[in-house]
């Protein structure tokens, strides 16, 4: 499935940059992330609860943070295993500067597999924009706090 | 003989106890101190398997075991090859769990045994597993597409199978024929939801090394002795029960699924009686499907319409595994032909190997793929060549005098495609005349001068059924009077306590209600092969006439003594057994019964043993050809694609009838499914072979607002191949539905010219195909 969409954020690219970046924007920002520890440079081990349509479950999993152009690019890969069956997301984050601001253009590739699939696939992309929409309003609060 | 009870519309013997809630299924079976099992299974279609940790499971409270391949021994090893075929070179069987490759969604890889079925859920959570996915194979074409992975690394192309038959000079009939149509024909995916979905319970006495095993197969015989050899048993100590089954339709005889091994396997290492209940998603992707194939066929015809020649090329999709071997596809192209009289035919098919569940029989059994073939090839020279499309069908029927008419191919039973009997222009004429099909044209212009788009649909069908190799029946009287009919197949609804106990009731001169029918126990009765292929009736029936018939003589010899006449002037009838000519010299039934088993003084040695019992087998040397005519009328909304059948007709020849009501529900239900698998249901997978319909809110069933009142007109022409004369009737209803609906919805949208080569349907199909039509010069 695919997902993309952009967004604007009132901060510069550097400090958007930063942001995405922090673990612990990425642990307050991300919905339904339990738990977020490094296990090595820009590699994390990553419990998440999401429930899609009627199955919820917990997936454990990593989130690893690759092919860095600083303050401009990068690509976020998501994968997770549970009971409801494995998530495996690739999304790529590029920034410009917009203004006073920076506008987000991501594009997101979310494959599920099991339970979720079998019977979540037709809410997936609406969850998945909800979820992603989750996530920008919480950056967008938390530079707003910062700034 | 009498028949006062064969033929007659006898209300069903286990109907009281179904319809009070008295039936006893699988989940039914109360055993003291039962487990619960329940299964993990891959959330991936391709993967290799790098590790299982099941330590955080097994420490869980309430959980009794987890098992994965490595526990099962030589259990583990890949599940039994069931039906070889010298053109099946890669006969894949999947093991009971997963070893170090996943090949579909669903498949087995840790058993949980736990004191509920909670907890065992609650403990397949906490099992990790370490997966490599791989790209997977989803669909027909990409697998045998260049460059598509492999499901199976030694398995090139995916291709297992390539088969070919052949009759006359195909070739030459293409090549000096007037008209040849080319079409390509895609069927999807279905699954036969029965209301019950599979379930094992095992139960094991260490003291006696005695099995029990209740299984909601169609085949218990097979799986009692399959066992006995898997896990070292005597036959004599493992019994299995197939008790009552909530519908069977051809998934259930495969064997083994995984849990019927694995079941009594935990039953036996833990001392404890297991039970494992399938839920309905586990069904979608756990227990077999059919139909998908990919058919490109040609019509050679002549001038008026009769057919020179027939070809099909087509890839049958087999899913990961091939355990029932090519029987789909081989009756797929045998049963094309039909009721048509074809002298040059090409039939090939490759089997292929996808990342999805397995195929194996669903009624019908590749017969509706084979009908809709050769119904919209006819369908599309009537039309090309201004034919009606009844009439190309009449000029090319098999005509009543060419019986035994020998197609010139190998059926499914490795026996000569031969019909033995039937009236194919009879059939038509009187669906036909149900339809009012002279009428037809008038209403159908009456209709769209109101602005409503009517359609109707007739097609024609030859189904192959009561094939071989055997099945036998014991027949008891006990001294009560009470007769006892115990035989080997199982019953998942087709009233074979009614039609069995009719058969047996009218050679003993009982009634039915006399007659107490033990199906599907082991126990009872340790020989036969199964319920499938529409040969219960044919097959089992026609043993237990046999063995009835032989009590009847026995009856006779021993009421002799009794009532001192010779044994050729003893009657039965009413419970009773009496002189001819002079009912006041009568013992009861049981009276006899009770006399055939003496306590003292010698025996009688002609009586050849104590009772009045005797067991028989019928083994047919072929199957017996039933056939029909579906013709239907229905309502388009060419502004939304919604579909409403207005009429629809079987007209239908299954030989002698056992009882017209239970046959009657056998075509209704028959024409209930076929429309699910018209216009409703289709099993969706996505490009990485997920399912994506594995609720009844994706997979629809049609219900009671979609099914309309099928009105069934019967012809009977009595087979030569059985004494009681019979064909079988399992399939009737199914098998030419999709080819009826697709020429109906043609019809009714005939302004637009539509072109329908597809099955299943959906309101949303038909609605793009009519926006695409609409827009095509």
């Amino acid at each position: 499935m695919k997902l993309e969409g952009t967004q604007t954020l009132p901060a510069t690219v550097e400090t958007v940059w930063k942001s995405i970046n922090d673990p612990e924007t990425l642990r307050r920002c991300t919905p339904g992330l339990k738990e977020l520890s490094e296990t090595g440079p820009d590699a994390y081990a990553a419990t998440l609860t999401v429930g899609i349509a009627a199955v919820k479950g917990t997936y454990k999993g990593t989130l690893t943070l690759s092919e860095k152009q600083p303050t401009t690019h990068l690509k976020i890969i998501l994968e997770g295993t549970g009971g409801p069956g494995f998530m495996k997301g690739e999304g790529i984050v590029d920034l410009e500067p917009q203004g006073e601001g920076t506008l987000v253009k991501w594009t997101g590739d979310v494959q599920v597999g099991g339970l979720m699939a079998g019977v979540g696939q037709r809410m997936l992309g609406g969850v998945g924009k909800m979820l992603i929409g989750q996530f920008f309003k919480c950056l967008e609060q938390h530079l707003g706090t910062d700034a | 003989m009498s028949t006062r009870y064969f033929g007659a519309r006898v209300t069903r013997n286990e109907d009281p106890a179904l319809l009070t809630g008295r039936g006893l299924f699988v989940d039914d079976v109360r055993l003291r101190g039962v487990a619960h099992a329940a299964v993990l299974r891959s959330p991936h279609a391709n993967a290799r398997l790098l590790s299982i940790d099941v330590r955080q499971a097994r420490a869980l409270r309430g959980v009794l075991a987890v098992y994965v391949h490595a526990d099962l021994g030589t259990l583990g090893d890949p599940l039994p090859k069931l039906i070889p075929h010298p053109a099946l070179v890669h006969h894949k069987t999947q093991s009971a769990l997963a070893k170090d490759r996943v090949r579909y969604v669903g498949e087995p890889v840790a058993f949980v045994v736990a004191e509920s079925r909670y907890i065992a859920e609650d403990a397949c959570d906490r099992i990790a597993v370490e997966y490599d996915p791989l790209p997977a194979v989803a669909s027909l074409e990409a697998a045998v597409g260049p460059d598509a992975p492999r499901v199976h690394d030694d398995v090139e192309g995916n291709v297992c199978a390539h088969y070919t038959q052949r009759v006359g000079d195909v070739d030459a009939a293409f090549a000096r024929a007037p008209h040849r149509f080319r079409e390509r024909f895609v069927i999807d995916r279905g699954a036969a939801s029965p209301m019950e979905t599979r379930g094992v319970a095992a139960s094991w006495d260490a003291g006696a090394a005695r099995l029990e095993v209740w299984d909601s197969t169609q085949a218990p015989i097979p799986i009692r002795n399959g066992l006995a050899q898997l896990l070292g048993l005597p036959e004599q100590h493992v019994r299995v029960v197939a008790p009552d089954v909530g519908g069977g339709f051809g998934p259930k005889v495969m064997m083994f699924y995984p849990e019927e091994i694995l079941v009594p396997f935990a039953a036996m290492r833990l001392g404890r009686p297991v039970k494992w209940i399938e839920d309905r998603r586990e069904h979608f992707v756990a227990t077999n499907q059919e139909r998908e194939q990919i058919h490109d066929a040609e019509i050679a015809v002549d001038g008026d319409g009769r057919i020179l020649g027939v070809r099909t090329v087509f890839l049958h999709d087999a899913g990961a595994y091939i355990p029932y071997g090519l029987i789909v596809p081989i009756v797929a192209s045998t049963t094309l032909p039909g009721p048509y009289r074809i002298p040059n035919y090409h039939c090939e098919f490759r089997a292929v190997f996808t990342n999805k569940t397995m195929v194996s029989p669903y009624r019908g059994a590749g017969r509706p793929q084979g009908v809709f073939v050769m119904e919209r090839l006819l369908d599309r020279a009537a039309r090309e060549l201004g034919v009606d499309r009844t009439e190309i069908r009449r000029r090319n029927l098999i005509q009543p005098h060419e019986f035994p008419y020998d197609v010139g191919l190998i059926y499914q039973d490795n026996a000569p495609l031969r019909y033995d009997s039937g009236d194919y222009p009879r059939c038509l004429d009187r669906a036909l005349e149900l339809i009012d099909y002279a009428g037809w044209p008038a209403r159908q212009r009456a209709a769209r001068a109101e602005g409503r788009a009517l359609g109707c649909g007739v097609a024609c069908y030859v189904e192959g059924t009561g094939i071989g190799p055997y099945e036998g029946a014991r027949v008891t009287v006990e001294p009560s009077g009470q007769v006892f009919v115990a035989t080997g197949v199982g019953t998942q609804g087709q009233g074979h306590l009614t039609a069995f106990a009719q058969i047996a009731a009218d050679a003993l001169g009982v009634s039915p209600r006399r007659v107490t029918v033990h199906t599907g126990d082991t126990g009872m009765f340790g020989w036969g092969t199964g319920t499938f292929a529409s040969r219960g009736a044919t097959v089992a029936g026609n043993a237990v006439a046999l063995a009835a018939a032989a009590v009847r003589e026995k009856t006779r010899l021993v009421a002799a003594t009794l009532l001192e006449a010779p044994p050729e002037e003893i009657e039965l009838g009413d419970g009773d057994v009496f002189v001819r000519g002079v009912p006041a010299r009568a013992v009861t039934l049981g009276e006899v019964a009770r006399a055939a088993n003496p306590l003292r003084f010698a025996m009688p040695r002609e009586w050849e043993g104590p009772g009045l019992e005797a067991i028989r087998y019928f083994a047919p040397p072929q199957g017996a050809f039933s056939n029909g005519v579906h013709a239907c009328v229905v309502e388009v909304d060419a502004e939304t694609g919604a579909l409403t059948v207005l009429r629809y007709v079987v007209v239908h020849d299954c030989g002698r009838v056992i009882n017209p009501s239970i046959l009657d529900g056998q075509i209704r239900g028959g024409v209930a499914q076929g429309l699910g698998g018209a216009f409703y249901e289709k099993l969706a997978y996505d490009d990485q072979a997920q399912p994506l319909s594995t609720t009844f809110m994706d997979y629809l069933l049609p219900t009671a607002a979609e099914v309309p009142p099928v009105e069934i007109g019967h012809v009977e022409t009595p087979s030569p191949l059985n004494p009681l004369g019979i064909k079988g009737a399992g399939e009737a209803g199914v098998i030419p539905v999709i080819a009826v609906i697709a020429q109906a919805v043609e019809d009714a949208l005939d302004p637009l010219r539509l072109h329908i080569t597809e099955a299943p349907l959906s309101p949303n199909r038909l609605r793009q195909l009519i926006v695409e039509a609409r827009r095509s010069p």
